[in-house]
């Protein structure tokens, strides 16, 4: 009997491997006039703004309307995804959405066709941040399609006013957390990219800066570094920064916040309507928004986020592409509709004047014209992988705050030349 | 040695004397008896609490109770459920039976095979071959991944089941060549011997006689190939990374997953898509495993 | 024990008597073929290949390829010729590469002897008739069924500060596990073990089968005890079964991502040697640096691995030792 089973497991497999013939679907080339968007995340899903704006677009060119290929949620697998296809020069992909940290490292791979010649299309419109994120060696690369800023959320039944310096918050931070019993600072504080972000706009408000503006010399400030880097490091020790701080990414900062146990919190805006969304949260109805700290209390600084729509060099549909992510920068519509119908910032300036009545839409105005990108430079994810080892240990008191500031300016000297 | 000496004692024990051991062997198996309960509590808690966390999580709705750590937040319902099998779940776990399950049956036949002739047939180089086996599986994965890429894009294999059943089979053969030859080589030589007097071929004596016997062996190595292909990401992610309707398969999918918002964590659904996919692999193993518990005795009785 | 009845045979091999079997490669038409019988030998050429074939196609390339791919210079995607094994000087030069390596290794022994000890609990267990075994043995393999990348992100909560399940039941308010060294570590290999027990339960679950009943019912008749039964017979007969699984969780181990990617990202010198590789080949592409990095890997799980098939190969081969002469 036990043989009987074998010999029909045998069966089996021979049947499988005929019938194992994988289903045709009906994707793959399709219309060569067929745009194909390659993005990812949240708004890419049925029904998210990506595909209204694609919708938005078939309306008006239904000769070469454009397909969402969704991407996977994560940033990383995203990049990992389109780089395959691109390595192999596939042109699957037309269009793709890049985040603002990719343009540099795309480009010199070759993978990217030159905007310039729709640069002054683009450039009257769109934020200087943003639109210095897409260009890289002087050219235009990408289309900025969204941006992001981050800006500190605070408990208004706790604070009264904002603070506006870093050794201000931290004096809140401890005495406020210590009578109400809850943590005082949550940011992006585990070992990730969202580390640098933070650690940036410590080290920015220093007055520091990593590159000069046309990236061609290292301006790193040694000094600036470390006391940025110590200062996090104490903050982590005094009770300043909550517990968790550094495990805590964008969804643990949210939570803490959320359910009450921070006073303050640096994060994206769409932390901001969850939280209101949240009837039981202690800080709904008692939470307000405010431009990130500095150390000299002087303006403030937020590191970019956000999205650029580049076209794929190996695209059969190069100029029906460029078409796309030029109308998608700058109509009007299109880009209103990012802020209006899913509350992911534009990047077109007049959009932030109109909406002024909306509190996050008036907030991000403001921090957006200080707002600074990470380095376009092709290196930047090296760059960034360095400064997490180097900067994470140091604040953690795993390692000396000079030693690590050193560091890095190193390694950022090693990929100028 | 010490039972021939104590065996003389017995006849002479008195009455009283074997009450009394009697009930303290009953107190002793009663012992037992708490003892064995309470290790299996710890047992079942240890394995299931996460799982109960699992289940707990995919059944709450909306951002606050998923975030909460509190196991009983409600509100609870069905939604995350609904969400996944609105995204072609059923299409994921289609293909991902199809790919396990080809591996498996690939991997046991073949493998058995492989196993059988190292651990019994007369050839040469045998360690050198196990040892060529072994290596196949330890090249570390995301560096093959790049030239298995270009290969398989040259080939048409991208998007395809083949194309993750074949690597499947390939990388997990040494798993099940190792796991075999261990247990055709513990099966004692004389019922071969035997059958082979009685006139039965090498082939023979190998499918009738061998191969019932090391059934524990086979089932085992059956699971173990059906699990780790289920569950395999990498190759995964990038040989079939899209399109549901094709050849994308379950852990791919759950890393397209979103929450409404971006940055929102999607813990909801993934909850939801990992209860949905392990309880088919519980079944699965209940059933594969009461052939591995039982097999030696049903071979036995045929032997 | 139970290899005393064990005959070696020498006579089927040599006396072979068709010619015409010495041609494996005709598969396609083998039941007359079986009848008159295959010879031995051709039997386990035949056997074998397969096998060999498929593994070969497969894996053999892209070894190839990733060598000499590491024998190339590269400034990220971009080619800057060949450089010989400046690649490998390169990375034995990396601190780094010595601190992912002792990460990796600290990380496989304690994890890996864990799972043994609790895999060999979990087994002895199963192995047992009582009531409800059914649901127990079920109840075993669910850590293990369980999507590695769903059990790095479960486990990632459940230890995180935020939302703390595991403080919350422990009743520690903000305990930093995953926050502080040590501990980091701990929290990484406590989840692999939870993980991957049932995998080495499983294998030696399947060992236990073969051992013969009347092994233990003759040992007990001698007045062994339960441990003396245990150490003087389960143990030795399980060997093989043993040193299969120890094999494959140590090269497994060795090869560790998912689980210190998810719930630590590397921190605090919980940097696998796989993270490394996998920065390398995609995170921040260097194809060169990358190929030699898991060349270098390769041949370390491979050297710890043939230690093991060299303390297997005894056990696995000796049944044809006498033949193969």
């Amino acid at each position: 009997m036990r043989a009987r089973t074998l010999m029909a497991m045998g069966g089996a497999a021979a049947l499988l491997a005929v019938a194992a013939c994988t289903p045709s679907g009906g994707s793959g080339g399709g219309d060569s006039n067929e745009i194909v968007w390659a993005i990812g995340g949240a708004e890419a899903q049925p029904g998210g703004i990506h595909q209204k704006v694609a919708e938005l677009w078939n309306e008006l060119n239904p000769d070469t309307p454009v397909r969402i290929e969704i991407l996977p949620n994560e940033a990383d697998q995203q990049r990992e995804q389109q780089a395959l296809e691109l390595q192999a020069e596939g042109s699957g992909f037309d269009v793709l959405g890049v985040d603002v940290i990719w343009t540099g490292e795309y480009q010199e791979n070759g993978w990217l066709e030159s905007l310039e010649d729709v640069r002054d299309q683009i450039e009257p419109v769109v934020l200087p941040g943003p639109f210095e994120s897409a260009i890289w060696g002087g050219e235009l690369w990408a289309a900025p399609y969204n941006t992001n800023a981050g800006f500190l959320y605070y408990r208004t039944d706790l604070v009264d006013t904002p603070p506006t310096t870093w050794e201000e918050l931290c004096e809140i931070a401890i005495e406020v957390g210590q009578e109400e019993g809850i943590g005082g600072y949550i940011a992006q504080g585990a070992q990730y990219e969202g580390f640098v972000v933070n650690w940036l706009e410590f080290y920015w408000g220093t007055g520091g800066d990593l590159f000069n503006s046309d990236q061609s010399q290292v301006v790193f400030d040694v000094d600036r570094a470390t006391q940025a880097t110590e200062f996090m490091a104490e903050a982590l020790d005094s009770g300043c920064f909550a517990p968790g701080f550094n495990t805590a990414m964008e969804e643990e900062a949210r939570n803490e916040f959320q359910s009450g146990n921070a006073v303050f919190m640096r994060n994206w805006p769409y932390a901001y309507s969850l939280i209101e969304d949240d009837a039981e949260s202690p800080a709904n109805g008692n939470f307000g928004i405010a431009p990130m700290p500095t150390f000299d209390g002087q303006g403030t600084i937020s590191t970019l986020g956000g999205f650029n729509l580049a076209v794929s060099a190996f695209s059969d549909n190069k100029e029906a592409a460029k078409e796309f992510v030029v109308w998608a920068a700058t109509d009007p519509q299109v880009q209103r509709m990012l802020a209006t119908e899913a509350s992911v910032p534009p990047v077109m300036a007049s959009v932030y004047e109109e909406l002024s009545d909306d509190p996050v839409m008036a907030l991000l105005g403001e921090v957006l014209a200080d707002a600074r990108p990470r380095p376009a430079s092709p290196a930047w994810n090296e760059i960034s992988v360095e400064m997490q080892r180097a900067l994470f240990p140091a604040y953690n008191g795993d390692a000396d705050a000079r030693d690590a500031a050193e560091t890095v300016r190193s390694f950022l000297e090693s990929t100028i030349n | 040695m010490t039972s021939t000496t104590a065996d003389p004692v017995r006849p002479k024990a008195t009455r009283s004397l074997d009450l009394k051991s009697r009930r303290a062997a009953r107190r002793r198996d009663a012992a037992q008896l708490w003892g064995k309960t309470a290790l299996l509590g710890v047992i079942l808690l240890w394995c299931l609490f996460p799982f109960f966390w699992l289940i707990m999580t995919s059944l709450k709705q909306g951002d606050r109770a998923l975030n909460s750590p509190n196991l009983f937040q409600g509100p609870f319902g069905f939604q995350n459920y609904l969400a996944v099998f609105q995204q072609n779940f059923h299409l994921n776990l289609r293909n991902s039976f199809v790919v396990a399950g080809t591996t498996t049956i690939l991997c046991v036949v073949i493998g058995t095979l492989c196993a059988y002739a190292i651990a019994r047939l007369p050839m040469k180089g045998k360690v050198l071959l196990l040892s060529g086996v072994l290596a196949v599986s330890l090249f570390p994965p995301v560096a093959l991944v790049p030239p298995l890429y270009e290969l398989w894009r040259s080939l048409g294999l991208l998007n395809t089941w083949e194309g993750l059943y074949i690597p499947y089979t390939a990388f997990t053969l040494p798993l099940t060549v190792f796991i075999l030859t261990a247990f055709f080589s513990s099966i004692p030589r004389d019922l071969e011997e035997a059958a082979k007097i009685d006139g039965a071929t090498p082939f023979q004596a190998f499918f009738k006689i061998v191969l019932p016997l090391a059934s524990p062996g086979v089932f085992a190595a059956a699971i173990i190939i059906f699990v780790q292909a289920w569950n395999e990401f990498l190759l995964a992610s990038t040989f079939a990374p899209r399109h549901p309707e094709i050849a994308q398969t379950v852990p791919v999918a759950i890393a397209y997953f979103t929450g409404a918002v971006e940055y929102q964590r999607p813990i909801g659904t993934i909850t939801a898509a990992c209860v949905v996919v392990t309880i088919p692999m519980i079944i699965m193993a209940l059933i594969f495993q009461k052939r591995i518990v039982s097999g030696l005795i049903a071979g036995s009785v045929k032997g | 024990m139970v290899r005393a009845t064990v005959t070696p045979d020498s006579g089927d091999a040599s006396q072979a008597p068709v010619s015409q079997n010495d041609q494996p490669t005709d598969r396609g038409s083998p039941p007359p073929r079986l009848r008159q019988g295959l010879s031995e030998r051709a039997l386990g050429r035949l056997f074998v290949s397969p096998s060999i074939l498929l593994m070969a196609l497969v894996a053999l390339f892209p070894v190839i390829w990733a060598f000499v791919l590491s024998l190339q210079l590269y400034n990220r995607r971009q080619p800057q010729g060949f450089g010989g094994f400046q690649n490998y000087l390169e990375a034995l030069t990396m601190p780094r590469f010595w601190d992912s390596i002792q990460f990796t290794f600290l990380f496989t022994v304690t994890s890996v002897t864990a799972e043994f000890v609790i895999g060999m609990g979990f087994a002895l267990l199963m192995n047992q008739s009582f009531r409800g075994r059914g649901v127990t043995r079920a109840a075993i393999l669910v850590p293990w069924v369980i999507p590695t990348v769903v059990a790095a992100q479960m486990w990632f909560f459940m230890f995180n500060i935020t939302p703390g399940f595991i403080n919350n039941l422990l009743g520690l308010e903000n305990f930093n596990w995953l926050g502080q060294r040590g501990w980091a570590t701990f929290a990484v290999v406590f989840a692999d073990v939870w993980k991957t027990a049932p995998f080495v339960a499983l294998l030696l679950l399947a060992g236990l089968q073969t051992i013969p009943g009347d092994v233990y019912e003759s040992a007990r008749v001698d007045g062994a005890g339960p441990f003396a039964r245990f150490w003087h017979i389960t143990l030795p007969l399980l060997r093989p079964a043993i040193l299969v699984a120890l094999l494959f969780r140590t090269v497994e181990a060795l090869r560790v991502y998912d689980l210190p990617q998810v719930m630590t990202r590397g921190a605090f010198d919980t940097e696998s040697l796989s993270m490394l590789v996998q920065q390398y080949v995609v995170r921040t592409p260097d194809p060169g640096f990358g190929a030699a990095l898991s060349t270098l890997t390769f041949v370390l799980i491979l050297g710890i691995g043939l230690i093991f098939v060299r303390l297997l190969g005894r056990d696995l081969v000796i049944g044809t030792e006498g033949s193969r002469r």
